[in-house]
């Protein structure tokens, strides 16, 4: 007799394939077969496959039993029940998806009445790719390969078997290399096919029960399969139909070498990819050197091939209509991934206006690049060091070339997570030597394992927790794992001689912790001295402040240890008594919480009444919201993401530490975060940059047309970070114009715009060096055009003064001959800058 | 004369102040005495009083958008045009006035 076990889905999106791997991998190990039926369709599955539970349709609500028989069936059953009562329930979890388009981003005018054609789609992947249109097909699989006489179904089967365990190990040997995340899923899925049974039975059925030749069942099992997916109605799951297209490909050349699949003819020169849909094999099979964007008819942001696109950075578009319609193939076009439009009959205006958005980005790029370059530093010469955080050690070089400073954070759980065994010694110093190597003489904190949690290896067996973040974590079961902790130490020890490594230990939450941290540590230096191993004696070692209990005992930490780490995120958590996956404690899981930042007032005073260095390394700092409250803390250094770095050390650049100070101050007075946020905004509605600078004139100028004038103006509002939508303000100039002309006469046009798209009152002087057409008054063409831009508002504004005395000054003939005369830009600025103050 | 004005354009930011501009500077060189009012984004200034309506010769009215406060004007000769004639030919709108 079975054991029985009945079941309701818990999960909104159903079972696919990702709670579909955790349930198979909990029963994997077992003996006994383990069915499901899905009572509301009569679908039973082999818990062991995955490939079967996604088939089985299994929707939220749906009634499941289970049914288990087998030598161990007790254990097995008792195993699932934990799982389908703990794990379960939270095993979707919310994917990180890329912000979804809300209706189409308008076209800019310059664009729209450029001449050109253009066919909307929904961005994936940003960016814009300008090349001829390539058109891909499909990945056939031969329907009828040759078929002589008759044939041996057992030799048959034996060869596909062969190709199934080599294209597994394959997987395996990729996976033990260093990868990134998305192409170590993308593998791990594969994988996960290569062994599925029932992806196995169903091939083995049609050769040995229909006598049927290997490339004929791998046809047949992909038919079947991609069925089953796309039947699904889940947009995930459809997703998989291209993954088993690709281990089917993959299988094929196995079985028949390279004559079996028509491979696509390389790209030759700078492509835009057009194609139905594409297979992430066929993607990495395409030469990215020449790869300038992607159209896909369909897509989605989960899709393997949109994950590799994107991290390549390859432009891409979805869903546009008519893609299969209309032959693209060998013409010029522009995929717009900013925008969202697929650009063809290109016409000199709209290509102008690409070569404008090329050098508007590139701009913008190398401003940033310029800033982050540099030291962090505030106005009045206050250093605050910006580092990165990273999870692998090959993200290092990246994160030193975006101006990282150092690394503050090296999570090493990547190390440890997804494999059949812990990293040894010397795999572990491999990976910590070539980040010291790639900091090159500066800083790099690398933090111990936090496993435990929901980051469980499966060789520890961690028995599950009701409650893993409040449970056994990080310096909690070190005790219990002390060799394998042991042996991270000793690696961090031996790689501290190759450059300026600190140590950090996380969850530190009493004073015995870090005595037994300091004792391991202290260990593992003695034997490597009595070995002869060169190593640093003066390795810094710190701890995370994440336990609030750990920010009571700083008078004691600070004897152990050298600097401390705030996790923020945690230690948010922990203090607040909030879930920060539960939208519904958004209010509470809120950094501007008063309690929370005099919290931090707490932790840093106390470091540095010890002569102690404070950093930050939660979500926190990667916001340049909150830059000026963390300087005024006095925190010493901030490590965020990498994209982030460049923002954060221009937003340093712009505040000064006595501003910061004052405004935390403040802060500290206050009973809620609401008024800590309206305190926050005002500050930086204080502190914005001049209305006019040398930088927002422009001279010389290549526009030629009223359009092109206008763009340029609103796209140096964006490289100067005056706007973060130049095609919004953009419009809004043009709404104006519609109006009438702003070229009042004399040679000279005012375009003006009011936009919640403009974050600084900013003027705009452009001087084109020839006159352009702008349906003045007088008729005749404009050489002098200054354009205002105003931030949307309700309150009265001292620049709207400004403006108006300009407004007036122009209408003054000496005012405008010394705007004609004047050629340099400075100068310029500075007649603006007088006549406006007078 | 002694005249009175009124400027509004649409988005208040330039043009108001522009015409505003034009108008004071030629009936000055014409001339005449003028006050003008500008409605623009920072709302009225130089707000014509009714005193100030009632004892003006004329008024000149050039807005592109309704008028704040219109019912001023109700009994005094006045001139109504958009804001870009006033600055593109102010002269000839004083130039109306005197017939």
């Amino acid at each position: 007799m079975p054991l029985e076990q009945q079941f309701t889905c818990p999960l909104p999106n159903g079972v696919h394939a990702r709670p579909a791997s955790a349930l198979e991998e909990v029963v994997r190990g077992f003996n006994s077969d383990v069915i499901l039926i899905n009572q509301r369709t009569s679908r039973s599955a082999n818990s062991k496959s995955i490939l079967a539970i996604v088939g089985a349709d299994i929707r939220h609500a749906d009634p499941v039993v289970f049914k288990i028989s087998g030598p161990d069936e007790k254990k097995a059953m008792a195993a699932l029940t934990v799982f389908l009562h703990e794990k379960f329930p939270h095993c979707d979890q919310p994917l990180a998806s890329e912000a979804k388009l809300n209706g189409t981003l308008h076209l800019p005018p310059s664009l729209l009445h450029a001449g050109a054609v253009v066919h909307r789609g929904t961005p994936v992947v940003p960016g814009i790719g300008h090349a001829s249109i390539v058109h891909i097909g499909k990945n056939r699989i031969p329907a009828t390969p040759l078929r002589n006489g008759l044939v041996d179904s057992k030799n048959e089967w034996l060869r596909l078997e062969a190709a199934l365990e080599k294209l597994f190990e394959n997987c395996d040997v990729r996976l033990s290399s260093e990868l990134s995340g998305i192409e170590r899923d993308l593998l791990k899925v594969h994988r996960s096919i290569a062994r599925d049974v029932e992806f196995r039975r169903q091939l083995s059925t049609e050769i040995l029960a229909h006598g049927r030749l290997a490339a004929e069942a791998i046809a047949s099992a992909e038919k079947h399969f991609s069925e089953i997916l796309a039947a699904s109605g889940s947009e995930l799951l459809c997703d998989r139909v291209l993954d088993i297209q690709d281990v089917c490909g993959q299988l094929l050349h196995e079985v028949y070498g390279d004559k079996a699949v028509k491979a696509n003819a390389g790209l030759v020169a700078d492509s835009i990819v057009a194609a139905e849909s594409l297979t992430p094999g066929q993607f990495l099979a395409l030469d990215r050197k020449f790869l300038k964007g992607l159209v896909l008819a369909h897509a989605s942001a989960t899709s393997h091939t949109v994950i590799l696109a994107r991290s390549f950075n390859i432009p891409t578009l979805a869903g546009v209509e008519n893609l299969a319609d209309i032959n693209f193939d060998g013409q010029e076009a522009v995929v717009d991934a900013d925008l969202g439009a697929l650009v063809t009959g290109l016409t000199d205006a709209a290509r102008r206006y690409y070569t404008l958005e090329k050098n508007r980005i590139e701009a913008r790029r190398a401003r940033l690049q310029t800033l982050s370059l540099h030291p962090a530093t505030t106005r009045d010469c206050h250093r605050l060091e910006v580092a990165a955080n990273i999870a692998t050690a090959s993200e290092a070089a990246a994160a030193f070339t975006a101006g990282a400073e150092g690394i503050g954070l090296f999570r090493t759980e990547m190390l440890f997570l997804d494999r059949e065994s812990p990293p040894g010694e010397e795999e572990q110093l491999a990976a910590y030597r070539e980040v010291l190597v790639a900091a090159n003489g500066r800083p790099v904190v690398i933090r111990a394992l936090d496993i435990g949690g929901d980051k469980k290896p499966d060789y520890l067996h961690l028995p599950p927790e009701e409650n893993p973040f409040l449970g056994c974590r990080a310096v909690r079961i070190y005790p219990e794992f002390e060799s394998l902790f042991r042996t991270q130490i000793r690696a961090l020890v031996r790689a501290s001689a190759f450059g300026k490594l600190r140590v950090m230990i996380p969850m530190i939450a009493t004073m015995d912790e870090a005595r037994w941290i300091r004792e391991v540590i202290t260990g593992e230096q003695k034997k490597c001295a009595a070995e002869n191993i060169q190593f640093d004696p003066a390795m810094q070692v710190g701890a995370m402040i994440e336990v609030p209990s750990a920010a009571f005992l700083m008078d004691g930490l600070a004897g152990e240890f050298d600097f401390f780490s705030i996790g923020s995120n945690d230690l948010l958590q922990y203090f607040m008594a909030a879930d920060r996956m539960n939208s519904r404690l958004a209010a509470l899981y809120n950094p501007l919480q008063p309690a929370f930042l005099r919290l931090l007032k707490q932790i840093v005073d106390a470091a540095h009444a010890r002569q102690k260095e404070v950093s930050l390394c939660g979500e926190m700092g990667g916001q340049a919201r909150f830059m000026p409250l963390l300087a005024g803390l006095g925190v010493d250094k901030i490590s965020a993401s990498v994209p982030a770095i460049a923002g954060l050390k221009a937003e340093l650049a712009g505040l000064t530490l006595a501003g910061c100070q004052e405004l935390l101050e403040q802060v500290l007075t206050c009973m809620n975060a609401g008024e800590v946020s309206a305190r926050l905004d005002e500050f930086a509605s204080r502190h914005s940059p001049p209305l006019i600078e040398p930088e927002l004139i422009i001279v010389d100028s290549d526009a030629a047309t009223k359009e092109e004038a206008i763009k340029q103006a609103a796209d140096q509002l964006f490289v100067l970070g005056r706007t973060e939508n130049s095609g919004a303000v953009e419009e809004a100039v043009w709404q104006r114009e519609a109006v009438y002309s702003t070229g009042f006469g004399h040679g000279f046009a005012i375009p003006h715009c009011k936009s919640n798209a403009v974050r600084f009152d900013s003027l705009v002087l452009l001087k084109p060096r020839t006159p352009i057409a702008w349906n003045s008054l007088d008729g005749r063409p404009v050489g002098v055009i200054i354009m205002l831009a105003i931030r949307e508002t309700n309150a009265p504004l001292a620049h709207m003064k400004v403006f108006a005395r300009l407004a007036r000054r122009v209408m003054d003939a000496s005012f405008r001959l010394q705007l004609e005369q004047e050629t340099k830009p400075a100068t310029l600025c500075k007649v603006l800058q007088e006549s406006l103050n007078s | 004369m002694k005249l009175v004005a009124v400027t509004a354009c649409p988005t208040g930011i330039a043009h108001t102040y522009m015409a505003a501009e034009k108008l004071e500077k030629t009936a000055k060189r014409l001339g005449h005495t003028i006050k003008v009012e500008t409605q623009g984004a920072m709302g009225i200034e130089n707000e014509l009083t009714q005193a100030d309506v009632d004892s003006a010769d004329a008024a000149i009215i050039a807005t592109d958008i309704a008028l704040e406060n219109a019912g001023r004007f109700s009994r005094i000769r006045k001139i109504e045009v958009p804001v870009q004639d006033a600055l593109k030919d102010a002269e000839a709108i004083f130039a109306r006035l005197k017939t």
